[in-house]
């Protein structure tokens, strides 16, 4: 009898033993999956910033200003049309 | 030996006599001992539980906002209009901040205030939070840490940041630093694009790190994303033609309104002047209206059109018909019409065409006022345009059984009613869509739609020509000609009301015309209040924004040009009754 009480005491030991552990693991797993969402989270939120950045970069305001200033275009109008005929012959260019 | 003392040894030596009761003694207080321990345990795990319970929870259990995205708003192509980043925000606790008078005075030059102003806001010691300063700029913050203040701290805010800046402006409108919308979709949209902060249950360790959910995690819903008809590159450009506009006519201000009319959508709506919504001090009123949507005025000769629309459909004259002017004289109870010219005998063609106010109004006298009222109600004024923006006015019908035939005649050059440029714009689609107004959506949803029918097919094609015909020579608006592609339109310039009569020397020009003529696909509304430069018809102030901001938008668009390019010529200006 008594060595039956002293087994299963063996027993319930070795199991409260091994939930200590099994709960230390699962907090340590918890923790890191925590970090994981929050850089997860960090980086979506840094995505979003450059991706503002990246529009704040090309904007119709900043595009023309720069097309004008720094490779000296001008906007198109039909005015400057090639007119192709199908012979290839006649083309001539017009100007406003 | 007595059998009542404990015998510790054999050795007679050493043996002493111990009393029997000091062992027992000893035995009665370990078993209290062990007596208490059960108590307290009973007490704590029993009894009392709930207590020591919420005593741990509120020790290592922590409850954790998980913040929601605010959407963002997109334009049609997906190009940002707005969306939030995080930046830092500056607070104190002025129960513990350190009062070291030389890095208060940096702090406060970081912070843009004044010692004194800083000062004030620590005064409170019995506070253990207040804001320094919301929303400052990373290096600001970096800087701030630098000076390693006790008692200064920043944490993570959201702000909105708006790229496409002036030119959207009044149509996005902007938060308020709690991220709620104050004006434009913003507003109109709060909700559906503030989502919803979730929250969740954790066990955190000494060091700060989670351990454990406890419980459901109420995940976050994050905004959602809206996305407009807007198109940037159209809003972008018509701001600019607008604006240069204002500037050269030296008006107050100005508006542009496109619309696709095969999809009712809003392809660009802008204002001049305009503000950034990034920077918003010394904010005018002015700066934020949206006029095309909350400024009435009196449609004047704009207004033609639809009456004359509204003749052909009754069948009252064909556009070949013709209409005795006169002298440009034309007398209606007391009052008298009059006309810049004299012009004789013209055809309905040419009442568009000349912009005869006694065309017009001979017209409308031989209409029941209920037929006209009706009209004027199915293409939308007096009614609330279906937009979603705070303060979109209705301008003003009156009851058409108030009309005298004075006020019906003056109705029919469009005075004696009011309406915005947008109503304006969304009118002029009953002639581009063949005779049904279009509903508009300033969400994006790229489909044909189907409007409420007004006219017949082939009275819009008729009117349509007519409205050629007034950018064409001999028209009114030959400035609204744009390269490539054929147009028409027609002009209106009013008088603006000032207190109970007109105010002589200031106008309001504008044009509200469609593009391309004979297949249109955008319907282009453009108005300069009060131009102080000389010219103020709307064929001259108004119709040249018309004419470039058609030509980029179809260039947009990939609309093929459907006249042979020739180089621009301005003809002779006719000059416009109103």
């Amino acid at each position: 009898m008594s060595r039956v009480s002293f087994l299963l005491m063996i027993a319930v030991m070795a199991s409260a033993l091994y939930l200590v552990r099994t709960q230390y693991e699962s907090r340590s797993l918890t923790t890191d999956i925590d970090r994981a969402t929050s850089e997860a989270r960090r980086l979506e939120i840094e995505n979003d910033r450059l991706d503002v950045e990246r529009r704040a970069q090309a904007t119709p305001l900043r595009v023309e200003k720069l097309a004008r200033e720094q490779l000296h275009m001008r906007t198109i109008t039909p005015a400057i049309t090639q007119y192709a005929t199908v012979q290839g012959a006649a083309s001539a260019e017009v100007r406003p | 030996m007595s059998s009542r003392s404990v015998q510790y040894t054999s050795s007679p030596l050493l043996a002493s006599k111990t009393p029997i009761w000091r062992s027992q003694f000893i035995v009665a207080v370990i078993a209290a001992g062990f007596l208490g321990l059960v108590a307290r345990a009973a007490y704590v795990q029993v009894i009392d539980n709930a207590f020591f319970k919420r005593q741990g929870t509120v020790r290592f259990v922590r409850t954790l906002d998980l913040p929601a995205n605010r959407g963002r708003i997109l334009d049609r192509n997906g190009n940002i209009l707005a969306s939030s980043v995080p930046v830092p925000s500056i607070w104190a606790n002025p129960e513990d901040i350190e009062r070291d008078p030389v890095k208060l005075k940096a702090l406060a030059k970081l912070l843009g205030l004044s010692p004194a102003e800083l000062d004030k806001k620590l005064q409170d010691e019995d506070k253990t939070f207040v804001w320094l300063k919301r929303q400052v700029d990373e290096s600001v913050a970096k800087e701030i840490a630098a000076l390693k203040i006790k008692g200064v701290y920043d944490r993570k805010e959201y702000k909105r940041i708006y790229p496409e800046g002036e030119s959207v402006a009044h149509v996005v409108g902007f938060t308020n630093v709690e991220n709620l919308g104050q004006e434009g979709v913003e507003l109109t949209f709060n909700q559906a694009l503030g989502g919803k902060a979730g929250s969740r249950r954790v066990i955190k360790d000494r060091l700060g790190r989670v351990v454990e959910d406890i419980g459901e995690m109420v995940p976050p819903v994050d905004g959602q994303d809206l996305q407009l008809s807007i198109d940037s590159k159209v809003q972008y450009f018509a701001y600019e033609k607008i604006k240069e506009a204002v500037l050269s006519n030296k008006a107050a201000a100005g508006s542009v309104v496109v619309l696709d009319v095969k999809t009712g959508e809003i392809l660009a709506l802008t204002n001049y002047p305009s503000y950034s919504p990034g920077k918003r001090g010394n904010l005018s009123g002015a700066q934020l209206r949206n006029r095309a949507l909350t400024d009435t005025f009196e449609p004047g000769s704009t207004m033609k059109p639809i009456v004359v629309g509204l003749a052909l459909e009754k069948g009252l004259v064909t556009p070949e018909s013709t209409i005795q002017i006169g002298n440009g004289k034309f007398k209606v109870g007391t009052a008298t019409i009059t006309d810049e010219h004299a012009h004789g005998l013209l055809t309905i063609n040419q009442v568009i065409q000349k912009s005869s106010n006694i065309g017009a109004s001979k017209l409308a006298l031989q209409m029941e006022p209920h037929d006209m009222w009706e009209v004027f109600t199915q293409v939308g004024l007096g009614q609330k345009p279906h937009v979603p923006f705070p303060g979109a006015v209705s301008g003003k019908v009156r009851a058409y059984k108030t009309w005298r035939p004075i006020e019906q005649a003056t109705m029919s050059y469009g005075y004696g009613l009011s309406a915005s440029l947008f109503q304006l714009a969304q009118a002029y689609t009953v002639f581009a869509h063949d005779g049904e107004v279009v509903p508009v959506s300033l969400l994006k949803t790229n489909q044909a739609v189907t409007g409420a029918r007004v006219f017949s097919s082939k009275n819009a094609a008729a009117m349509r020509n007519m409205l050629h015909l007034v950018t064409i020579q001999g028209g009114t608006a030959p400035k609204a000609q744009t390269m490539g592609y054929a147009v028409g339109g027609k002009t209106g310039t009013a008088h603006k009301v000032e207190g109970k009569g007109y105010a002589s020397k200031k106008y309001r020009g504008f044009f509200v015309g469609i593009a391309p003529i004979d297949n249109p696909r955008i319907v282009v509304a453009v108005m300069v209040d009060e131009p102080t430069n000389g010219a103020y018809f709307g064929g001259d102030v108004a119709a040249p924004v018309f004419s470039q901001t058609v030509q980029q938008t179809l260039r947009m668009m990939g609309v093929q040009p459907d006249m042979a390019v020739k180089p621009q010529v301005v003809t002779q200006v006719e000059k416009e009754s109103f």
